[in-house]
């Protein structure tokens, strides 16, 4: 992790225009856009774990827009699961018929976006903490949901987020039982939930958690709770699809 | 001459037993139509249904209504010239005992091939392994007769359903998850924990495929003649076999080599008796 100094050398979140070489620093990793003709730009990019990408880019215009942004912490080190696994570094204790929200650090990966007229196009995804991006599963082998694992740590407020790395989620959990419980980890979809962001900071949608009664059997349901903030809502990147066909022989 | 008495001309020309040039003529166009319907039909069904199923399934069904259809067709043929298939019923009899023991064994996968496609032990892209034959690869389709896998190396086989129904089919993509092992040797004079404990560390730093939950499990399984053999166990996704096993190994090394923990060779204490 790098320290304030260091942060305030890095890029922010947000819109930016290439003309001619645009450098985009985030921590361990390094973006280049480079114009290498008339309507076309060149990608780079090195992240913490010294992978390089190159990739070539026509564009129809003599510049290029593109968009920093948060995304949900869903594709390194592979794409495989729309779920993640949050366990709390401390439990928490609910008495019967009580509520309590807190905030909790999630992480998260930074996508960079390509602006075509008022779309935005999911150009390449970086993380700037891939030791700490791993499984994990709830269940078992054979019937379990593989998620993204990540043990996380409580935060003060939604200002607490951690450039680049974590963002601040909200949670509530509603203990509806008639017992007290204690909850240490929560597991849900985050396809749901939405990220925004304010220079370096990200915060994500909640979610409420209601512990409650089903026929005999003790339930926690899991609800996405929209967060209302007038920070910067990022562009969504799974909503593109990688085209899978391939045509090719003709020369 | 007009086409009626071109048609009547038809059917006076016999050709045998009653069969007419005109009945013959009729006769392939209620069989090229049904043809026809056959083959639309199918197409139909592949275009607006068959994306719906299993593709083993949906293989199978079109084969199904195409050939049901012919058939149909032939006996709507049959019927329609009369012809009398009772006497055809006692050579047929014979003539089926003799066939029946002449293709046992394309019965015997046709049926097994049935009982596939109801029990369904795996489907099309799942990966299978098939110890009793040593196979292993990716089903790609379960057929009337065969069924064919395509192996880690390329290439296809094809197994006779039978062989394929009554064998051990292991499949390797039924759970989320899997697990991959690894046996490693430490020196009688290292300390057991740590050689855990580190590597664990270099599992969790270098493995981003391994999962943090369950958490890789450590067993001394045996006080060897030359080391203690510890046993690692790591769980990883179902698909992602490649990125945990084949290299295991390497990283339990390197976190050995890095700390200086002896993998011992296999050595053995000879002592002299006038010592």
């Amino acid at each position: 992790m790098s320290n304030d100094k260091d942060q305030s050398s890095f890029s922010k979140y947000g819109l930016y225009t290439v003309n001619e070489n645009l450098e985009l620093t985030l921590p361990e990793t390094m973006i280049k856009f480079e114009r290498i003709g008339e309507n076309a730009f060149s990608y780079f990019r090195q992240d913490s774990e010294g992978k390089i990408i190159e990739k070539m880019i026509p564009a129809t215009s003599n510049e290029l827009k593109i968009e920093l942004a948060p995304i949900r912490p869903l594709n390194h080190p592979a794409r495989r699961t729309g779920y993640v696994f949050l366990k709390f570094d401390k439990e928490i204790y609910l008495s019967q018929s009580s509520a309590a929200s807190i905030f909790v650090h999630c992480p998260i990966e930074i996508g960079i976006f390509l602006i075509r007229d008022t779309k935005r196009e999911s150009l390449d995804w970086v993380t700037c903490n891939p030791t700490n991006s791993r499984f994990g599963l709830y269940g078992s082998p054979d019937t379990g949901t593989l998620c993204k694992y990540a043990e996380v740590s409580l935060a003060t407020d939604f200002s607490d987020s951690i450039p680049y790395v974590e963002g601040v989620m909200k949670i509530i959990v509603e203990n509806n039982l008639n017992s007290g419980q204690t909850v240490s980890k929560v597991i849900f979809p985050i396809t749901d939930n939405s990220l925004y962001y304010d220079d370096s900071k990200s915060v994500l949608d909640g979610i409420k958690v209601t512990l409650k009664k089903r026929a005999v059997v003790s339930v926690a349901d899991v609800q996405t709770d929209v967060v209302s903030t007038d920070w910067t809502k990022s562009p969504t990147w799974e909503a593109s699809t990688s085209n899978t066909t391939m045509e090719m022989g003709l020369e | 001459m007009s086409p009626i008495e071109f048609l009547q001309g038809l059917s006076e020309m016999e050709i045998i037993g009653g069969l007419t040039v005109l009945s013959l003529l009729l006769g392939g166009i209620i069989m090229a139509a049904g043809i026809i319907v056959a083959k639309i039909t199918k197409i139909l069904f592949f275009k607006y249904y068959a994306p719906t199923l299993p593709q083993d399934t949906a293989k199978n069904f079109g084969k199904i209504i195409y050939f049901g259809i012919i058939a149909i067709s032939f006996f709507i043929f049959s019927s329609s010239q009369g012809f009398d298939f009772s006497g055809l019923l006692v050579a047929g009899g014979i003539f089926a005992v003799v066939i029946g023991f002449a293709t046992q064994s394309v019965v015997s996968n046709l049926i097994s091939g049935i009982f596939l496609m109801i029990e369904k032990p795996a489907k099309h892209g799942d990966t299978i392994q098939i110890p009793d034959m040593g196979i292993s690869g990716s089903l790609l389709d379960i057929g009337t007769f065969s069924s064919r896998i395509r192996k880690f190396d390329g290439t296809v086989i094809r197994i006779p359903n039978e062989k394929f129904f009554t064998s051990n089919i292991r499949s390797l993509t039924a759970s989320t998850v899997r697990r991959a092992e690894a046996m490693v040797g430490i020196a009688y004079k290292d300390d057991i924990e740590n050689a855990i404990s580190v590597i664990k560390n270099e599992i969790k730093l270098s493995m981003p495929f391994v999962l943090r939950i369950p958490e890789p499990e450590f067993r001394v399984e045996e006080l060897g003649d030359s080391s203690v053999n510890i046993q690692v166990l790591v769980w990883h996704p179902r698909d992602d076999w490649s990125q945990a096993q084949p290299i295991l190994l390497t990283v339990i090394k390197r976190a050995l080599d890095k700390s200086g923990i002896e993998i011992p060779f296999p050595q053995r204490v000879v002592w002299d008796a006038k010592d």
